[in-house]
Parts: structure tokens; sequence; C-alpha cells
């Protein structure tokens, strides 16, 4: 127990036990808060999501002879791993910004969001001309379907943690943030790791899967 | 500490010290924005169980119409459209938007209660996840009532729900009337998992967790893994397929009807689970409260709910044995089916140990838990033969499927939650219900639903596959089905005087107190029913069941700021306290983010640009709900 139960020495065994908190501290930026709990937890929902979407791929594979179907260009791999840096590095943004949450260093917080956010739209940049070389849609046959669902669904989480994070920088820039907010940068991190983490199997599949798994036309 | 509050400390446990700084602190605005903005896990709780509830007399009414007609040959009463519509708004109602969100909604009303903190960790999550869960049976009832109901059963398999063979909106809105109800069950699965982690009162370690409070941390970790599943499917395989040209369903294109088979059963099967699960928390609470003892062999009912929880997700192909899968698979399935039968039978085992062993105290909730083991062995019973795959070859699609699903699903839910609605009715109240008529009440549903659904195994034994709207008269089938049509209206009756129950003890029962049934858990260590704030002073234990034990092992947590809604954070395994943590005010985001979400996902239904009204809506309602609010700084 970090606090010992205190138990008023005269009447010991008739008076209930008290536990005093007061001395604890009243919030806390860190892995222990709720908060990043939960938000552990929705990396969970986003990944079981994920990892069913790989599934679907390799059983769609399976069921057919030629993959990807017949006028499916492979795809381009330069692109898509050269996009690969600045998104990995862009957790290094992340990184600096939660630390300096937990420090409270505003200007530290600033710097990291604004890394990690001009690093992530050079990846966006970098995945939008990508997909203008991609030479079907999700409406060609049911290798496009599930590779734009991927594609799909990875870019919009992407796209709505960033704004998040522009929310909170605009917060932080303003002055108008407390404990909560710092807790907020802290947690986001969180879920921006995960979208980076969980786009290397995704790239793999959709990059690397027709060309390994792959069947002569 | 004031002398003369510290003597009524004494005599009342976790009592009373300063009730109104902490009373205006937590307390609800008044007014309809008041009440759109409440975020007390109580209040959300109870609208979750009495939404859930009228969905099940809607869903009770469908089935009364089916069995109507049913209960003679050649019957015109329906006709085959309206038959269809019929099952599966039935089967769709009772699945998603009862059993599930009514199970959610007492997770929500008592995991706090039970784990001796304030709120749930998320209060506003929650309020939006209820908003989410009613918007989404609006859409589906409203559809219904202009006649868009989807028609190709509660699991609306390819290509029967594809874009070919169901025009219209039915499916559409069937597959997004499940997008709502699983984000609000994941809502609920991810702020009861970090309450239940991070916010247990002091000294009650994961091994003196109440069994209830177990079921629902296992079925929200099964709600996170099966419910994306479920979406998966429906929308971007169904959905989509329909209406922006996707293939995932279409053979023609590559993609293939089975997969989406698959993928639903994934979610379907865990499905029962994330039913069933809370249930046998909520028999075990009633079986404590009714026995006074704790339960037989507690950590083997945690390692077998536990069990249960993985095993259920391995499952999901005895569901699909007709579709001729190759034979070692279906021989896995089988064994694995059957593997359940031995964990539930270990957490019953355990039961007929505690009852045995226990003072019994033959309440009306134990008559429920009595109903529940009796109908939920026969069901388990049906489970294991429809699990081998021989049997269920003859079986399959036949009306011994229609009488299994129901013994479990009935007996396995519906009957511990009416014992848990009993047991826990003082609580909800302040006051007694009506023993004797609740034990009428149990009778009659006892007696109609084996009226109902028995016969049902016998006629599908005889032939009669399930979804259809009416037989001929040679086949020989109408006694059957009038016997359980019968039987149906003895439901029916049943739940009418379980109705008149609960509203004349509401108003008129004997007054509870706080803990009538003298039980052990901390739900009843407050009053009845619990202020917004659950306990003015937060408890801090140090066994299993605290108000079983001795006055000087009881103890409270002092130093909790009044003047704002704080709540003490624990560790994981042991609860050691870590910090305080200030929980959000009630506020109407939530409800603004629920709605304009709802508008652009009903949007999505006729074009997919809705799903980008929906983002840009919800992301306008997020920022609204984590704008911050003064004071900016906690000051300890
Ligand atoms: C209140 C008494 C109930 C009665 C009399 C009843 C009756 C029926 C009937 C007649 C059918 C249609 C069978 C067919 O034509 O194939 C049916 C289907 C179904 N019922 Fe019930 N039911 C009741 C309660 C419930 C409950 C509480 C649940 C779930 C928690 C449930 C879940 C289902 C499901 C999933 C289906 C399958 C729908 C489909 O085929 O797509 N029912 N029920
Ligand atoms: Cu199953």
């Amino acid at each position: 127990m970090v606090l010992a139960a205190r138990t008023p020495g005269d009447e010991a065994v008739t008076t209930p036990r008290v536990l005093d908190v007061s001395g604890l501290p009243a919030y806390d930026i860190s892995s222990r808060s709720p908060l990043w709990l939960g938000q552990l937890l929705m990396c969970l929902i986003e990944g079981s999501l994920f990892l069913i979407l790989i599934a679907m791929y390799f059983y769609l594979r399976l069921s057919v002879d030629v993959w990807p179907p017949p006028g499916v260009q492979l795809p381009n791999l330069i692109l898509p791993t050269l996009a690969l840096i600045p998104l990995i590095a862009s957790c290094a943004g992340s990184y600096l910004a939660s630390e300096a949450a937990k420090m409270n260093d505003r200007r530290g917080m600033l710097v990291g969001m604004a890394l990690n956010l001009v690093l992530a739209i050079v990846f966006l940049v970098l995945r939008t001309v990508e997909w203008y070389g991609l030479n079907f849609t999700w409406k060609a046959d049911v290798h496009g379907s599930i590779v734009w669902s991927i594609l799909f669904l990875h870019t919009y989480d992407v796209v709505a943690d960033l704004i998040m994070t522009t929310v909170l920088v605009v917060l932080v820039a303003s002055g108008r943030y407390g404990e909560k907010q710092r807790l907020g940068v802290h947690v986001d991190s969180v879920l921006w790791y995960f979208l980076v983490a969980i786009w290397l199997p995704l790239y793999a599949v959709v990059y690397w899967g027709s060309h390994v798994v792959g069947a002569p036309q | 500490m004031n002398p003369v509050l510290e003597t009524a400390e004494r005599n009342e446990p976790f009592g009373n010290l300063e009730p109104e700084a902490i009373d205006k602190t937590w307390r609800d605005e008044r007014g309809l924005k008041g009440w759109l903005s409440v975020t007390t896990h109580q209040a959300i709780g109870k609208r979750y169980i009495v939404t859930a509830f009228m969905f099940l007399l809607l869903g009770g009414l469908e089935a009364l119409l089916m069995r109507l007609q049913l209960s003679s040959p050649e019957n015109t009463f329906l006709g085959p459209g309206r038959y269809n519509q019929l099952f599966t708004v039935h089967g769709t109602t009772m699945m998603f938007l009862f059993a599930v969100p009514v199970m959610e909604g007492m997770g929500v009303y008592f995991v706090p209660l039970m784990l001796g903190t304030r709120n749930v960790a998320f209060p506003r999550l929650n309020a939006f996840g209820y908003w989410m869960y009613l918007a989404g049976g609006l859409l589906f009832y409203g559809a219904a009532l202009t006649n868009t109901a989807p028609d190709a059963g509660w699991f609306a398999y390819p290509p029967l729900s594809g874009p070919q063979y169901s025009p219209g909106k039915g499916v559409d809105v069937w597959a997004q009337m499940i997008t709502f109800t699983e984000i609000s069950a994941l809502c609920v699965a991810v702020e009861l998992i970090a309450t239940i982690l991070r916010m247990r009162a002091p000294g009650m370690s994961l091994n003196r967790m109440p069994l209830f409070c177990w079921g629902m941390l296992v079925q929200s970790f099964m709600v996170l893994f099966a419910m994306p599943a479920v979406m998966v499917a429906s929308t971007v395989m169904l959905l989509n397929d329909r209406t922006i040209g996707t293939h995932f369903v279409n053979p023609a294109e590559g993609g293939d009807p089975l997969l989406y088979q698959h993928i639903f059963w994934f979610f379907g099967h865990p499905e029962v689970y994330i039913i069933f699960i809370p249930a046998l928390g909520m028999v075990s609470a009633i079986m404590e409260g009714s026995t006074r003892r704790g339960v037989f062999g507690y950590p083997a009912v945690v390692l077998s709910l536990v069990a249960n929880a993985f095993v259920a997700f391995g499952l999901w192909v005895h569901h699909m044995f007709a579709t001729g899968l190759p034979q070692i698979g279906e021989a896995y399935f089988t064994a694995a089916s059957m593997m359940i039968a031995i964990t539930s039978g270990v957490i019953i085992f355990c039961w007929i140990a505690t009852l045995w062993t226990g003072r019994i105290h033959l309440t009306a909730a134990l008559h429920f838990v009595f109903g529940f083991i009796v109908i939920f062995v026969l069901g388990g019973m049906t489970g294991v033969m429809l699990a081998s795959v021989p049997l269920n070859l003859q079986a399959h699609d036949s009306y011994f499927v229609v009488g299994h699903f129901h013994y479990v699903l009935i007996g396995g839910a519906l009957f511990p939650l009416f014992g848990a609605f009993h047991y826990w009715f003082p609580k909800f109240t302040g006051r007694m219900i009506d023993e004797r008529l609740g034990k009428i009440a149990f009778w009659i549903l006892f007696f109609g639903f084996n009226l109902t659904f028995f016969p049902m195994h016998i006629v599908g034994l005889n032939g009669m596959t399930r979804r259809i709207y009416t037989y001929p008269e040679i086949v020989g089938w109408q006694n059957m089905n009038l016997l359980a049509t019968a039987g149906a209206f003895t439901i029916l009756l049943g739940g009418i005087v379980f109705i008149a129950n609960v509203l004349t003890s509401r108003k008129s029962g004997a007054p509870a107190g706080n803990d009538p049934w003298e039980a052990g858990t901390l739900e009843w260590a407050t009053s009845s029913p619990p202020a917004n704030y659950n306990f003015v002073h937060l408890p801090f234990i140090n066994s299993r069941y605290p108000l079983w034990a001795g006055k000087a092992d009881r103890g409270f947590v002092t130093g909790m700021r009044s003047d704002r809604r704080e709540v003490l954070v624990t560790s994981v395994l042991d609860a050691e306290p870590h910090h305080r943590y200030v929980l959000p005010g009630s506020t109407i985001w939530p409800f603004v983010t629920a709605a304009g979400l709802s508008v652009g996902l009903v949007g999505s239904i006729f074009a997919f640009s809705g799903y980008f009204v929906a983002s840009a809506l919800g992301m306008i309602g997020v920022i609204g709900w984590f704008w911050p609010r003064e004071p900016l700084e906690m000051k300890p």
C-alpha cells in the first residue's frame, strides 16, 4: 500500500479504518491514467478491425488462381517504402510532445506536435501521389475492394488523429490548457504510435502482397 | 474530523460526512437540456435498461404475430413477405436492440457501485454510447414503420441480402443499425474495462472483485474483439457492395459469400457469450444474496468465465457445418464446441455446491435462477447434439434449431436477467418488489416458455424448417404449433404480471433500506437508490465480501475533494491507491455528437458522402466535447 491504513489508537476495534488520500497527486500524466488505458483499448478495437481485413485479404487471395486479377499492375514499391520514412520519423514528434506534456513544457509540446503534423502530412502527400499510380478502383474486382478498404480506413484514421492533434496544437498555443489537455497530448501519442505500427503489416500486405503471394497472369 | 459525525460513522460504515457539498458537485441540471446532458452512470444505465425493455416488448409483439400466423395450417393472416420481415426484425431486435444493450445497461448501472467508485471512467462516452444506441433503434423502427423493414434474416446472408436479390433500402438500414449498436457496445466495453481495471475501491484486488464485475470484464474484452468483425461484415462488405459497388460477396468478381459467413459468425458466436457471460455474473450475485455465502469455488468460476471467452472465439464454424467445409475443420470445431460444455459445467457445479452449503432464502430471484439452470442445461444438451456434424446436417435450419437457440438465449439470458431485476429492484427504486407476484410471474413464464419452445424441437425433428410462413395440413404439424402459440400467449401473460408487479411495487412496495438481502458486496453499502455520487466516502476494503466482514475490517477513504467530481485511481492488480482523477462534468456534447453522427450515418444509406457528413458533424461534436472548461489547472 502506498498509504498505510490509519487506525485511531484508543478505539482500534470498533472504529472503521480510514485511508487518507489527500496526499496523493490530483492528476497523473502517465500510463496509469484511465484515459491512457481507454486510448489503448481504442487501439485494440482498431487493431482487430485491421487484422480482420488482413485475414480477408489472404482468404480472398486463396480462393482465386490469378492474383492480382488480370489487368491490375503490380504496385510500385518505391514510393510507399519511401513514405515510411517520414511516417516512422513522425513518432519522434509524438514522443517529444508526450514527454513535454508530462513536464508541462509548452514549447516542447508545440515543437513535438508540429513535427508530428508536418511529417505526417508529408506522408499523406506521398500516399496520395502513390494512389494515382494504382490502376484499379474498389469497383474493379474483389482485389480492388479489399486493397482500397484497407487504404481508405487507415487514411481515415490518420486524418482523424491529425485533426485532433491540430486541435491540441491550437489549445496549447493559445494557452488554454491544463492537466486534462496535457493528458490529452500524452494519450494522443499512443494512438499515433498505433497508427504507425499497424501500417507496417498493412503496407506489407497491400504493396508486397501481390508481389509475394501473387500468381502470374 | 468532526467528532459527532465520527460517531455516526461508526454506525454506518461508509456513512455521511459532507453530503451537501458533494451533492452539489454531482447534481444534474434540471430541464430538457439537463436531461440530455446527464452523465451519471445510474441514469444512463437505467435508460439502457428501460429502452431495451421497450425493444423486448416490440420483439415479443412480432413473435406473437408470427405465432398467430403459424397456429394453424395454411393460415392467411400474414403473407410470406410480411412474415420474412417479421422474423428478421424480431431476431435483429432481440439480439442487437435488446439482449446486448440490456446487459450493457446492467453493467453500466452496477459495476461502479460494486467496485465502490462514483461513476464510470468515461462518463461522457457512456452518454454518447446510449444516444447512439437509441438512434440506431429509432432508425430501425422508423424504417420498419415506413415499410422498409429488412427481410433477409437476422444474419442477412448474401447473396439473398446482396444488391441483386434484396433491392430497396431494408438491408441497408439493417446494416447501418448494426453500426449504431456496435458503436454503443464498444463505448460501454471501453469504459467498463477502464473502470474495472483502474477504479476499484482500494484493497479490492482482482481476486476480491465481485463475479458480476468479472463477467462484465470478460464480456467487454469479447466485445472489443468481436464487434469489429460484424462491422466489417455488415458495413465494409455488405453495405459497400450494395451502395458503392465493391465486390466482397460477389462471386462473379472474385468475392465470396462464404467469407461473409465466416466474418459474421466470428462475431456471431461470441455474441451469444456477450449476452450470456454477464448473465452468469448476475446468477452468481443472486446466489450470494440468497444463500448468504460466497459462491463456492470462486477461482474456478473466474477461470471458467475467462476460458469460455477464449473458446468462444474458436467456435464460429459450427454455424456453417452445412456449407461443406473440409472435414478436418469440422472435426476441430465439433471438439471445440463440446469443450464449452466443460467450462460451463464447472460453473454449474460450483453453483450447486453453493446452494448445497448455503442457507437458502427462496426468493423470487432465486426462482428465476433455478428456472435458468433447468432451461439452460436443456438448451446446452441440444447444443452438444447440434455440435455433432451428422446430426447438425439433419437438423440444420429446422425448428429444432429454433427451439435450441431460444432455450439458450431465453434460458441463458432472459431468466437470469429477470432474476437480477427482482434481486436488484430494491437498489434501483428503494422499494421491495412483491415476492409473491414475482414467483407467480416466474411460474407462468417458466411454464409458458417450455410450452412454446419444447414442441419446436419435436416439430423440427418431424421436418418443419425455420422461416416458413405456413405449412400444409397433411404434414401434421398443427398440434405442436398450436401448443407453441398457446405458450407464446402464456409468456405474454407472465410478462403482464411482471410489468404490473414492477409498476405497483415501484410506487407502493415496502421500503428496502440499504441492504435488504444482507448481501456482502458494495452496491449494498449505500442508499437505495444511490445518490449520483454513489458513496459519500469511498469504501476501502480488505475482503471479498466487505459487508459480511466484521466492523473492524470495514474502512473508508478520506481526503477526497467534494467540490469537484473526484474519483480514486488504483493499481490494476492490487487496487493500491495511485492518484486522484477528476471526471468531466455533465454536458450536452455527447448528445450533439451522437445526433450529428446519426444524421450522417443515415445519409450514408443513400450515398457514400453521408460518411463525410457524419465525420464532419462528429468531429465538431467531439471538439465541443473536449473543449477545455474552467478551471484549467487542478490545484490539489
Ligand atoms: C418472447 C418469446 C419469444 C417467442 C414467442 C419467439 C418466437 C420466435 C419465432 C416464432 C421465430 C421465427 C422462427 C422462424 O420462422 O424461423 C423466432 C426467431 C428468432 N428469435 Fe425468437 N422468440 C421469443 C423471444 C426471443 C428472444 C428473447 C430472443 C433473443 C434474445 C430471440 C431471438 C430470435 C432469433 C435470433 C430468431 C431468428 C430470426 C431469424 O430467423 O432471422 N427470440 N422467435
Ligand atoms: Cu455458436
